[in-house]
């Protein structure tokens, strides 16, 4: 069984633990049946025997003992049953343990295209409720599978020892209940799949809600918000009624079913005493373990109500546990290079999903060079420059670094020879100092104030209440746009990486910041290729290579001066930007 | 500032007490009738129960030693009938207790929501945000069965418990004072570990919320963490916060398992004790045999719903460890929110006056100081000056978002601490820096700013802002699925998504937040084209670093220390050579 082995697998280091705990469990029950005994043989000898007197004043020794025997046997079950239970948790601790890390690597390891189409609230229900599930198989469900088979067939057996067929008679009862489970599993199954969906969209809305907290308010849609939400809350709350409701609907038969083993002993039991096939001391030893096989039987439903829970949280799981990102990054622990920074796009292609988004660019980036990128909107600036870390792959051609393929490189040392700075800025709910040495924790403090600084984010920084330590909030909420953008760029200058991408980094900071951070570009110590995305004239003037982007294609490549003399699209966006300030200036010039 | 990151523990400032559970009663209460109903139910089902044991004492003692072969079958369908019985009324008072459950926790987790969606921005900046869907998700979800069924079953736990110590004292005094004997123990043991237990219940949470928080993080982050190869050292924190998790889940389920580990035992040794008293202690003039069989199975008898009610009290802590963060949450005082007699603030013209405001996000730290202006309806205003200077705060402040310090800041008027959030920010149309995508198609993304907008006013709105072309390119136009992260949409095109669903919500006041940064001049030159026509009759608030886009405006105020340093038009501004010119001329271009 698939669920099973998968189960095994992730028990690897406690295998030996588990082993113990299921034996330990198989005794502990075992030992259930002893203190009943116990106390069976005082009331048979001191109680209810013709010579009871008679051995109270003569065996008071085995009283003692008898007694002293059931606290003794009691200390050794639950003495047992605690540290069954810890090795139980223990051991799905360490498996749930287990898996959410491998599961955190694997989310960690895909790639972009995955990202586009799983939404964080699903991830979050697996990495939580589905997980919990998983640990809950091991630490309750496989446990009182055992239990409650070690308990029912020491009982079977007890008992065909004494009246073979008396049992079987009971045993009768059994069939029905496991077709009445099994009725139930097939129809349960489905309803705690579309229970677990449903679950995934509240985790979904909310966390959206929570992400777009900002939106909501700022269009005063708390109530549509509101709306949203109760509709998923209603149908989670539904979906959970009604996977209730049908085992509600199963519980009767096999409640009753399993209780029946009562009537079947006294009307069965009772017709073999007055046959006397056996004797009351027989019928009573029967009913005395009664419970022994009516429990189990009992169990089966709620164990396998459970079991269905667990094999759709599975279900769920897996698909993470063994997605396989089409770009892989295998961290090979080799010595990791560093580049001379040179880049190449030989006729790249890329298309997104059916749309082709860049058609056979081709161009070339020296080590040391700044290019600057230009387009309109959706041109596919961003997407150009995520192919060269290989956050996708090309469709058509080729992306070389340092004259190879990104494809043949080993992932860690391309982009650990890459950094950049995204037009997304993301900042990490830690310190301003941690999210500016994010790439290069071992970063040392002066460092991180000199790229602070570099980015000229030192100044606002040193004015915060904590400076350095203040901490900033999750996606750096708290602080404004240009703020952010800042420190994403002192983030990325201070891993000293060959490549420096800037996507559009500097549009929400002022131009007196913008050119101050320029000139930082300029004189960065360390010898470094920058790809530059930008939107303004401004920024785009002084890199030594100006490329145009329209609709996915290279269109102008060239010197500022080169694209200016072109009077192309790069003319038109300068005369854009520049229109009236040349005039307005000379005009109050003549005044 | 953030006050809260991923491994730093939430403490909690109140400890549990009454009040909190006087809280949850509210809950409950609204469920009295079916509860009752179902306790009623119950006591009955279990009522119901207890005969059968009576009913094979009598077949053992009357009907096999006279071998009445028919009554036996009458006993046995008697039986039958009673297990039937008490299954059904078991399986009604389920039916209803599985809905109390889950309306228990739609109420509060819709509160909850509710509230959320009334906690100022301050409150989401201060946390991550794994930890604030945790508690709406998971952390409801784990209180629901022992807020419904766990009440039910700790009363009927109790009346048990009075029934049996009722008949036990009818028997034989003595011996139900051995039996109760074990009680104060117990109750040492539970008072030696209860604190201890709790706090270890509360750890268990907040290692839980610190692991979320992370993971969520860690996902909305990945691109950052895969662009600097941090991905195993993140891994290593998640380990950390994974272990610290596993520790705690650990310690607090020692104390668990000690429970029912001492109730075992004690029962036990006290049913040893009934043995012994009797059999050795007492003269056979004081008590009977029969006397003493019996209190040996009340010995049984008694303690087993001490054991339940034990288990009960265990979920109950566990619960109560997240109960109070729920509760602690929706004690988050609102700080922004409509005073007691608080009007709607009418169709507005967009005059917006300050009146000598203050700001400041902590106490004693001012951004803002003594500012007042007043902007005519209908005028447009851009706002510049370098980045953190409080440029987004003062928007902010139009819209309400923070209480200001001091001062007033007037609407056509009306005080707009005295008028309803909803109807002053539904006048109102916000444009912040950060674009939001809700995850849903496009058509709904946009149709986020006026719900009810029929798709050619959202088609409308997209082509004013130069969306509809880039949407139609797309295999499904507006019905093309996006998503929170995703890379589907370019960060300009997300811009002109919200550009456009700040559009549809036809505002009297347009508060443009660097609405325009990451989208290209030529586009910008096309938008300014419609939206000069929208911005027509429209009060507007313009906050961009491109001051081709500033200088269109009817008056530039540059904000910097504290205040405005200079307002005024652009041509003003520029024969006054101050700072405006100085960021103006520092966009010249030398061709």
């Amino acid at each position: 069984m698939f669920e099973l082995k998968w189960l095994w697998k992730n028990l690897e280091g406690d295998r030996t633990r588990y082993i113990l705990a299921l034996c330990l469990s198989v005794v502990g029950s075992s030992l259930m049946i002893v203190n009943p005994y116990i106390g069976q043989r005082i009331v048979d000898t001191f109680i209810a025997n013709d010579n009871a007197v008679q051995n109270l004043t003569d065996q008071r020794g085995l009283l003692i003992m008898l007694c002293l025997g059931m606290i003794g046997f009691s200390l050794l079950r639950t003495g047992l049953a605690y540290l069954t239970t810890m090795q139980y948790e223990r051991s799905s601790q360490n498996v749930l343990y287990r898996v959410r890390v491998y599961l955190y690597n694997k989310i960690q390891e895909q790639d972009m295209n995955y990202y586009d189409h799983n939404r964080t609230g699903d991830l979050m229900t697996k990495m939580t409720g589905d997980l919990d599930m998983v640990r809950h198989s091991m630490a309750w469900i496989i446990k009182t599978i055992i239990e409650s088979l070690t308990i029912f067939l020491a009982a079977v057996i007890y008992f065909f020892t004494i009246d073979v067929e008396l049992t079987l008679w009971l045993l009768i009862l059994s069939p029905p209940i496991f077709v009445v489970a099994y009725i139930f599993a097939k129809r349960v199954r489905p309803m705690y799949v579309d229970l677990r969906e449903r679950l995934s969209q509240l985790n979904t809305t909310t966390q959206e809600n929570i992400s777009g907290n900002r939106v909501v308010k700022a269009f005063a849609r708390e109530d549509f918000e509101v709306e949203k939400f109760t509709d998923k809350n209603v149908n989670y709350s539904k979906a959970n009624k009604t996977a209730a409701l049908v085992w509600l609907d199963y519980f009767p038969y096999l409640e009753t079913l399993a209780q029946a083993f009562n009537v079947i002993l006294l009307l069965v039991g009772g017709l073999f005493v007055m046959n006397g096939r056996i004797t009351f001391g027989e019928f009573a030893a029967f009913s005395a373990l009664i419970w022994a096989i009516s429990n189990p039987m009992r169990n089966i439903g709620i164990i396998i109500n459970d079991i269905q829970k667990f094999f759709a949280s599975l279900t769920k799981i897996i698909e993470v546990y063994y997605a396989r990102p089409g770009i892989v990054n295998e961290h090979k622990m080799q010595d990791k290079q560093r580049y001379n920074g040179s880049i190449e796009f030989d006729h790249v292609s890329f298309k997104y999903g059916n749309v082709e988004v860049l058609h056979d660019v081709s161009f070339k980036v020296n080590p040391g060079e700044t290019v600057a990128i230009m387009g309109s909107t959706g041109s596919g600036k961003t997407t150009l420059v995520n192919l060269i870390p290989r956050f996708y792959d090309v469709s058509q051609g080729r992306v070389l670094v340092d004259g190879n393929d990104v494809r043949q490189l080993e992932l860690d040392e391309l982009r650990g020879n890459i950094g950049v700075a995204t037009q997304d800025v993301l900042l990490f709910s830690d310190t301003i100092d941690g999210n500016i040495a994010y790439g290069e924790p071992d970063l040392p403090e002066e460092e991180t104030i000199e790229y602070a600084q570099l980015a000229a984010a030192h100044d606002f920084i040193t004015k915060m209440p904590e400076g350095y330590d203040t901490i900033v909030g999750e996606r750096g909420v708290g602080l404004s746009g240009g703020q952010k953008q800042r420190i994403a760029l002192a983030r990325a200058m201070a891993v000293k990486r060959p490549i420096l991408i800037l996507d559009d980094t500097t549009s929400a900071v002022d131009l007196e910041t913008e050119e101050h951070i320029q000139k930082s570009l300029r004189e960065l110590e360390y010898p470094c290729t920058k790809i530059i995305i930008a939107q303004r004239v401004s920024t785009t003037a002084e890199a030594d290579r100006i490329l145009i982007l329209d609709e996915g294609r290279l269109i102008e490549e060239g010197t500022h001066a080169e694209l200016l003399a072109k009077r192309g699209y790069y003319y038109e966006v300068f005369m854009l930007q520049n229109e009236g300030i040349e005039r307005q200036v000379t005009d109050h010039g003549k005044e | 500032m953030a006050r809260n990151k991923f491994d730093i523990d939430e403490n909690l400032e109140s400890p549990f007490d009454i009040k909190h559970f006087r809280r949850a009663m509210i809950y409950i209460k609204k469920q009295k009738k079916p509860m009752i109903i179902a306790f009623i139910l119950s006591a009955i089902s279990a009522a119901v129960s207890l005969s059968a044991p009576l009913i094979m004492q009598h077949v053992i003692d009357v009907t096999i030693p006279a071998k009445a072969v028919g009554p036996l079958v009458g006993w046995s369908a008697l039986m039958l009938v009673t297990i039937v019985v008490s299954v059904y009324l078991a399986t009604i008072r389920s039916r209803m207790m599985t809905v109390v459950g889950q309306d228990i926790i739609f109420d509060i987790r819709t509160d909850l929501f509710k509230h959320l969606q009334q906690l100022p921005f301050k409150y989401y900046d201060d946390r991550p945000q794994g930890k604030i869907l945790i508690r709406v998700v998971n952390y409801v979800n784990s209180v629901s069965d022992v807020l419904s069924n766990g009440i039910i079953n700790f009363i009927l736990e109790i009346v048990n418990l009075i029934f049996i110590a009722a008949f036990m004292f009818a028997v034989d005094v003595q011996l139900s004072f051995v039996i109760l004997a074990g009680l104060p123990v117990f109750l040492g043991v539970m008072l030696m570990i209860k604190t201890r237990q709790r706090r270890a219940w509360q750890a268990v949470s907040n290692k839980s919320s610190n692991v979320n928080a992370y993971l969520q993080e860690s996902i909305s982050g990945i691109r950052v963490t895969q662009i600097f190869s941090r991905e195993e050292r993140n891994e290593g924190i998640f380990t950390r916060l994974a272990t610290n998790f596993r520790t705690e889940w650990m310690r607090a389920l020692r104390y668990n398992a000690l429970i029912p580990f001492t109730v075992d035992n004690l029962a036990t040794i006290v049913a040893a004790l009934i043995y012994l008293v009797g059999l050795l202690a007492l003269s056979p003039a004081d008590i009977t045999f029969g006397v003493i069989i019996a209190m040996g199975s009340y010995a049984g008898r008694f303690w087993q719903p001490i054991l339940n009610l034990s288990q009960l009290y265990n979920n109950f802590i566990n619960a109560v460890a997240y109960l109070e963060r729920i509760f602690e949450t929706l004690d988050e005082p609102v700080t922004v929110s409509d005073v007691p007699d608080a009007k709607k603030l009418p169709s507005i013209q967009g005059r917006v006056t300050f009146d000598d405001v203050t700001f400041a996000y902590d106490p004693g730290n001012n951004i803002l100081e003594n500012l007042s202006f007043d902007i005519k309806p209908g005028e447009s205003v851009a706002l510049v000056g370098p980045t953190g200077a409080g440029k987004t705060t003062v928007v902010n402040l139009v819209s309400r978002f923070y209480n200001i310090t001091g001062g007033k800041i007037l609407i056509d008027g009306h005080d707009i601490s005295q008028v309803t959030l909803n109807s002053l920010r539904s006048q109102m149309g916000i444009m912040l820096q950060d674009s939001f995508i809700f995850s849903g198609t496009i058509l709904d993304n946009i149709r986020y700013g006026k719900l009810d907008a029929t798709e050619e006013e959202v088609i409308a709105a997209a082509k004013t802002v130069c969306a509809d072309e880039f949407i139609r390119e797309f295999e499904h136009g507006y019905l093309t699925e996006v998503n929170e992260r995703g890379s589907k949409l370019s960060q300009g095109q997300r811009q002109l998504i919200s550009f456009a669903r700040t559009l549809l919500a036809d505002p009297r006041i347009l508060i443009l937040d660097e609405a325009t940064s990451s989208i290209d001049a030529k586009t910008e030159r096309l938008l300014q084209q419609g939206l000069n026509e929208l911005l027509k009759g429209r009060t507007s608030f313009i906050i961009a670093h491109r001051l081709s886009t500033v200088r269109n405006c009817d008056r530039i105020m540059y904000v910097s220390d504290k205040g405005i340093a200079e307002s005024g038009s652009h041509d003003e501004l520029i024969v006054r050579r101050g700072l405006y010119y100085r960021l103006y001329t520092a966009q010249k271009m030398e061709a």
